[in-house]
């Protein structure tokens, strides 16, 4: 007598979820999964922490990054929130610091961290920054309107909101904005 | 005849005579052009400090201001109520800077200075130069 088969050994109901080795496969496939559209716009941002706050500039406006041992001239007669210019190659740019303007609790000490070299409004000027965080590329369908819990000091500076997961946003910032109100003797 | 755009002469590097002059702590320049002449008394009616001009509002005195330093030499200037001078510190000296070295105020302090004279800056050797308009300087009093 034949031995019996594991076919043979099945009830009806098993053998109905017999799937062919193709069929196998593809249950691991990524079909079912969310579909990447790789031709999303995305927005650059420049990411930082200022204040002990996180917050983004648009990559577009931010020139350059120096380093934090570049050399600020103090001049005398400008606001507390101008730290000085900055001589570098063959220009001479403002360094400003966004504290007072964003009601950041002021930095203790001397000025430290990083620099950007940010264009906006037709102005170019030096921003300080505590630590710069990162450099990426997000989805424009990531960044959201500001909501409106957001604290009135921040709000005519932030154009989006980005959120990074459940627990941390972080808003990004309208340089013009910034600059303007600055101009306007804000800050 | 030798062709100009040929000549082995180095062009001619335009600069611009300044009298510089201290300020509290800082290294100052005006445009030579201006200063009719150098006293170390007053000698006209109408005086005044060049730190009083610069950063402190008699009124309204910022914390960042140094402390004042009585003016031990005085620069005649010209307005259009006429001569007047100004008060400063420190050694005078007559300098050329190259033009290239001069840089006019980013336009984002422009909006914020105390004084609507300073107009931008120089570097002397690696050293901070405040460039002050004289024609933009007015006496307190």
């Amino acid at each position: 007598m034949p031995p019996e088969t594991p076919d043979q050994r099945q009830t009806p109901d098993q053998q109905q979820k017999l799937q062919t080795l193709d069929e196998a496969f593809a249950s691991h496939s990524d079909a079912d999964e969310a579909v990447v559209d790789v031709e999303e716009p995305t927005q650059q941002l420049v990411i930082f922490r200022s204040g002990g706050q996180r917050f983004a500039l648009p990559g577009s406006a931010v020139n350059e990054i120096l380093p934090s041992d570049q050399p600020v001239y103090y001049v005398p007669g400008l606001p507390t929130s101008t730290e000085g210019v900055l001589h570098l190659r063959g220009r001479v740019e403002s360094v400003i610091s966004l504290h007072q303007l964003l009601n950041l609790p002021p930095p203790d000490g001397e000025p430290c961290g990083v620099i950007l070299l940010v264009s906006a409004a037709g102005m170019r000027s030096g921003v300080r920054i505590e630590q710069l965080d990162d450099v990426c590329e997000v989805p424009q369908s990531a960044l959201q309107s500001p909501p409106e819990t957001m604290p009135t000091a921040l709000r005519p500076y932030v154009s989006a909101l980005w959120q990074v997961d459940e627990q941390h946003a972080l808003a990004l910032l309208d340089p013009e904005a910034l600059f303007s109100a600055y101009q306007e003797g804000l800050g | 005849m030798a062709d100009p755009r040929h000549s082995s002469e180095q062009p001619t590097q335009a600069r611009v005579a300044l009298v510089l002059f201290q300020v509290a702590d800082y290294r100052v320049a005006l445009e030579a052009r201006h200063v009719l002449s150098m006293t170390d008394h007053p000698n006209t009616p109408r005086t005044s400090a060049a730190q009083a001009l610069l950063y402190e509002a008699p009124l309204c005195e910022t914390p960042t201001s140094p402390p004042s330093t009585p003016p031990t030499s005085w620069l005649t200037l010209r307005d259009a109520q006429g001569q007047w001078q100004l008060g400063v510190n420190g050694e005078i000296t007559l300098q050329q800077l190259p033009a290239t070295s001069l840089y006019p105020l980013p336009a984002l302090l422009a909006a914020r200075r105390f004084s609507p004279a300073l107009c931008g800056f120089a570097f002397d050797q690696k050293q901070l130069v405040l460039l002050l308009d004289a024609r933009k300087l007015a006496p307190i009093c």
